[in-house]
């Protein structure tokens, strides 16, 4: 007893004692004017909800505090996990309350706040308030991501803060070490090059797989996002696989009065589509053993540790995988390429009408119920500065401005990460956000259950897709979007 | 009566202990291991020792006052729990109340709702019901010590239930009989022979509250935040902070004990007073 | 004895305090489980639909599976609680040294937030990477693998949970057995008893009320359980661990099905009623009737 006293007593006095300020010098242009513009709220506390990602982090340390020694006004940040963020974000704007100034919108849930008419437009309040606009901030330069965030006249609903494309990752000192190229060209008749179709990916995961079991190494041919209980397997498949496939839309034909089904005219369970699930059930074997429970933390981790030769791994993980040290074994040995595709999906991409991959990221918004959506205008406008952006990116490694690309540190980084901003810079345009669907989360849930008993091997892949394409159109006639 | 040797005893208890700390071990393995290492065939003996995570912990300004949150909320809550609990139990135990035992199995019921749906109608009271003026109980402490006795005191009223019931009623009916009065009667005569029950009590219900979560993250913003919500912001998108995490949770492991061995003293001490009874 | 007005008095506090925070509340989901209510439906707003939600329940395969899941999980988790708890309460009831030491080590696991507790098992299990599977595949070549085998994804949550929870049962039962006269035992032994009939008619009819206090306690609270569960395996494989707490988590949180949530957690609600009142009469009653 006394002894755990001490111990929590010393413990206490040690947590007080350490403290640091996380400070860091923010030069913005036109000092005087956000003075003036803030000095209007005076005694005005902004409060924000987000996720706890870095961006998000380096909101809440670095630029709130910032914004505050530049304007005056307070920024509470709060912080939480991804099920809440939203939770809570849907409850305020639902009950009306105004506890929040600026939620976080991921890009797959803004048309769904956009049905609601949960957000202020904020092109149209920056009309409306002339004064307010300050000379630095210009929409023209936020990146073409910004799109998703647009309502039908093309207003902005959300300001931009992160941005990533879901990158096909290979681990370069396996790609062009002699003795296992030699080995691959032997077994295979070809040369050991990142996989431009899935057969060769395909191919590239049996040798790798095969290579660590014969080598004794905890080394396996790809990742695979497959957890058996949580949406991140859905995702995987439906916004990485199924598109490389040409099926888009996670299947759903909006033209079709929301069909899902081939004979309703859908194609969640096309042909393709089987193809699809069924190439990724045997890239699932072929991966890590741990894949069963892998959410895209698990896979980013799995791939950092070493324990993959080549994955799809969402952007905002490649970065700290190719730089940072403590988390990652493999810094400086990640390369970057686009992600494996099926004939025609190129060229689908390139004319707008599919795309061959995910392109996610979030932004900040106003609820209409908010109570400073004046001064929340300012910080929206604070967040798309030309001058915060390059130690943003380097901390956290998102871009929303086009000028961002050619700052001394991204381009730094950017070499670290085998081209990674090179590609989303040229190639961004052939990703794309998540469908521009009110019900993203309830189809979803819907449908999940039946993909974790396909991944259980409980349903075989093509009664899978088709009860879910079924269960998608039920679920959409019970919410009243199918007729 | 047969007595075995107490070392037999203490080497099943050793044994038993082996089982009850391995995961808390764990959990002591992950926050001193650098995050590149958990992904990797485990060893069962550290070789070394990684204190990062534990000053990245210690340099967190905000988490220093969601302990302080935790530890108001879960006291108080426990001490209000505990001593409305024992409140009603007396009157449950010592009076002729017309359909007590109705009431006494309806306060129960209050624990057996499943949590998610109850949050959104209790989101809507505590901003908009029940307030005064522009205070809302939404984010406070005080809001969050009441909102927890919706579990909490079900819990007390039934581990004490027995307690009181237990204590003989001559006693307090002899202490009416000297003229004592009412508050002294439970003070001085019901309360010291629950001791045992009512540490148990207390304890187990600060341990409920300290550990609460869903209700925690839905009802407070800003300024009552929980360590239990602090731990859910390092689950993100980007990645399990496994290692912060878990260097949290043995921090609050430090609290959790100190409260633990204050109180668990008098489930001992209670035991002279059952052999006085007796 | 002193008039009824004082014990509503001393009652008071704690009817207004869960009638403010569990009556209202309560009063609020049932009128909503009488609606169709999603706010991102193409109808956002609250729709009457009588007993609609109700009778979609009956059929609903998912919300069955949910339940049969959940009441075996209950069943396995409570029982193994109960009897390790009391086997513990017992061996604390001896004299040895350390005593204290043990019983501050065996009540540790209680002062674990649940979402910490499955973040650990989650680490722990996880197949190829954690310490378990690891550790039985070297020790018995058997392989665990909580992704894709339900089997080994409903023991992992059962043992969870009796590591988790066995502490609150021994922790009660203590309490309830430290204050037991020595009388009726120093007569049983007298009398010439053994072991078991002094278990079965000395110590548990006086133990009985704080046993059913505890298994009411554990009941309900494993019918609730959600963090844990959701942290280990999500619900999953498939469906396998996708007991109705979290069920009820995934209906309302991410697809905001709130109308057809609330009727749910109502049904849920009336049947953890239901059994606990029958276990109430069956187990007070007997005892109620001897006395009188």
């Amino acid at each position: 007893m006394n002894l755990s006293v001490k111990l929590g007593a010393s413990a206490l006095a040690l947590m007080l004692a350490v403290g640091s300020a996380f400070a860091q010098d923010i030069k913005v242009g036109h000092p005087d004017w956000w003075k003036n513009a803030g000095a209007k709220f005076d005694g005005v506390t902004l409060r924000g909800v987000t996720e706890a990602t870095p961006p998000s982090n380096y909101i809440s340390d670095v630029l709130a505090p910032a914004f505050e020694d530049l304007t005056g006004i307070r920024v509470e940040i709060e912080t939480t996990s991804w099920d809440q963020m939203y939770d809570k974000a849907i409850k305020d704007m639902e009950a009306k309350t105004g506890i929040y100034d600026m939620v976080f919108i991921e890009q797959d849930i803004v048309y769904a706040y956009l049905a609601r008419d949960f957000l202020v437009d904020f092109t149209a309040e920056l009309k409306a308030h002339p004064d307010l606009k300050a000379a630095n901030f210009d929409e023209a330069n936020l990146t073409s991501f910004a799109d998703n965030f647009r309502g039908k006249d093309g207003d902005l609903f959300g300001m931009p803060m992160e941005a990533f494309i879901k990158v096909y990752l290979y681990r370069t000192d396996l790609f062009n070490d002699p003795k296992v190229k030699a080995a691959f060209k032997k077994e295979t008749g070809h040369d050991l090059v990142p996989a431009k179709t899935h057969a060769e990916y395909a191919e590239i995961a049996r040798f790798f797989t095969k290579w660590g079991k014969d080598h004794d190494m905890k080394l396996w041919g790809t990742t695979a996002q497959a957890h058996t209980g949580h949406p991140a397997s859905w995702y995987e498949f439906f916004e990485s696989v199924a598109p490389t496939y040409g099926v888009y839309n996670w299947g759903i034909n909006p033209d079709k009065n929301y069909a899902a089904t081939v004979a309703h005219g859908g194609s969640m369970n096309s042909p393709e589509a089987k193809a699809a699930l069924k190439w990724w059930l045997e890239m699932r074997d072929l991966a890590p053993p741990e894949s069963v429970q892998s959410t895209w933390t698990e896979v980013a981790t799995t791939f950092a540790a070493g324990r993959a030769a080549q994955g799809l791994v969402y952007g905002e993980n490649a970065a700290w995988i190719a730089s940072d040290k403590n988390k990652s074994r493999v810094v400086g040995k990640v390369g970057v390429a686009l992600p494996p595709l099926e004939d025609g999906v190129m060229a689908d991409a390139e004319s707008g009408k599919g795309y061959i991959g995910y392109y996610d990221g979030g932004a900040f918004g106003t609820p209409v119920t908010s109570k400073n959506e004046e001064a929340a205008l300012l910080f929206l406008q604070f967040l798309a500065l030309p001058e915060i952006q390059e130690d943003w990116a380097a901390a956290a490694s998102r871009i929303t401005l086009t000028s961002t690309y050619d700052t001394p540190k991204v381009k730094a980084l950017d070499k670290e990460l085998g081209g990674y901003y090179t590609m989303m810079r040229e190639d961004g345009k052939l990703f794309r956000g998540a469908p521009p669907y009110p019900f993203h989360a309830q189809v979803r849930e819907a449908t999940a259950q039946i993909l974790y008993k396909v991944l259980t091997g409980d349903l075989g892949p093509d009664e899978g897709l088709d009860q879910m394409a079924a269960k998608a159109e039920e679920e959409l006639q019970t919410l009243g979007y199918r007729e | 009566m047969k007595r075995r040797h107490p070392w037999l005893y203490l080497l099943f208890w050793i044994a038993v202990s082996f089982l009850t700390l391995f995961p808390i071990y764990w959990l002591f393995v992950i926050s001193v291991k650098p995050a590149v290492d958990l992904f990797s065939t485990p060893d069962i003996i550290l070789k070394s020792f990684y204190w990062q995570n534990y000053i990245d912990v210690l340099n967190d300004r905000t988490l220093r006052g969601y302990m302080v949150n935790s530890l108001v909320i879960s006291s108080g809550n426990a001490v209000l729990c505990t001593t409305l609990g024992f409140l009603a139990c007396y009157a449950l135990s010592r009076f002729d109340l017309p359909g007590k035992e109705s009431i006494f199995f309806w306060t129960i019921t209050n624990r057996m709702a499943p949590p998610a749906v109850f949050l959104l109608p209790l989101f809507l009271l505590m901003t908009q019901v029940y307030r005064i003026g522009d205070f809302t109980l939404l984010d406070t402490r005080i809001g969050m010590i009441l909102v927890y006795c919706t579990f909490n005191l079900p819990f007390a009223i039934w581990t004490l239930r027995p307690t009181l019931d237990g204590i003989p009623k001559e006693l307090d009916e002899a202490a009416y009989m000297d003229g004592a009065s009412p508050f002294k009667v439970i003070t001085e005569v019901v309360f010291p022979l629950c001791r045992p029950g009512l540490a148990v009590t207390l304890i187990l219900t600060w341990v409920f509250a300290w550990n609460e979560y869903l209700l925690a993250a839905t009802l407070t913003n800003f300024s009552a935040r929980t360590l239990t919500t602090g731990l859910s912001e390092y689950v993100t998108t980007t990645g399990t902070e496994w290692g912060i995490m878990a260097a949290i949770s043995v921090f609050t492991l430090i609290p959790a004990l100190i409260v633990f061995g204050l109180v668990q003293r008098h489930i001992v001490t209670g035991l002279t007073f059952g052999a006085v009874k007796g | 004895m002193h008039s009824n007005r004082l014990g509503w008095l001393l009652l008071a506090p704690t009817l207004l305090v869960l009638g403010l925070f569990g009556v209202v509340p309560f009063f609020y989901v049932v009128w909503v489980s009488f609606h169709q209510w999603n706010p991102f439906a193409a109808n956002p707003d609250m729709i009457f639909n009588g007993a609609e939600n109700f009778r979609r329940l009956v059929f609903d395969e998912a919300f069955l599976a949910s339940l049969g899941a959940t009441v075996s999980f209950v069943f396995f988790a409570v029982i193994s609680e109960l009897v390790l708890g009391y086997m513990l309460a017992q061996a604390f009831m001896k004299d040895f040294p350390g005593k204290g030491f043990f019983r501050t080590i065996h009540t540790l696991p209680l002062i674990m937030a649940p979402i910490i507790v499955g973040s650990v098992w989650k680490l722990m299990t996880t197949p190829s990477i954690g310490i378990i599977p690891n550790l039985l595949d070297s020790w018995f070549g058997f392989d665990l693998n909580i992704g894709q085998s339900a089997a080994a994804a409903f023991i992992v949550t059962v043992v969870m949970d009796v590591w988790h929870w066995t502490p609150l049962v021994t922790l009660s039962l203590i309490a309830a057995l430290v204050s037991l006269p020595q009388d009726p035992f120093e007569q049983a032994q007298i009398d010439g008893a053994g072991k078991r009939q002094i278990f079965w008619h000395v110590t548990l009819p006086m133990i009985a009320p704080a046993v059913l206090a505890t298994v009411f306690i554990r009941l309900m609270d494993a019918l609730r359980t959600v963090d844990e569960v959701l942290m280990l395996t999500g619900g999953g494989p498939g469906a396998a661990t996708r007991y109705v707490g979290v069920h009820i988590f995934k209906e309302v949180f991410p697809r905001t099905n709130y109308g057809y949530g609330s009727a749910i957690s109502v049904i849920v609600l009336y049947l953890t009623i239901v059994v606990c009142w029958l276990l109430y009469v069956g187990m007070l009653a007997p005892r109620n009737t001897g006395k009188g």
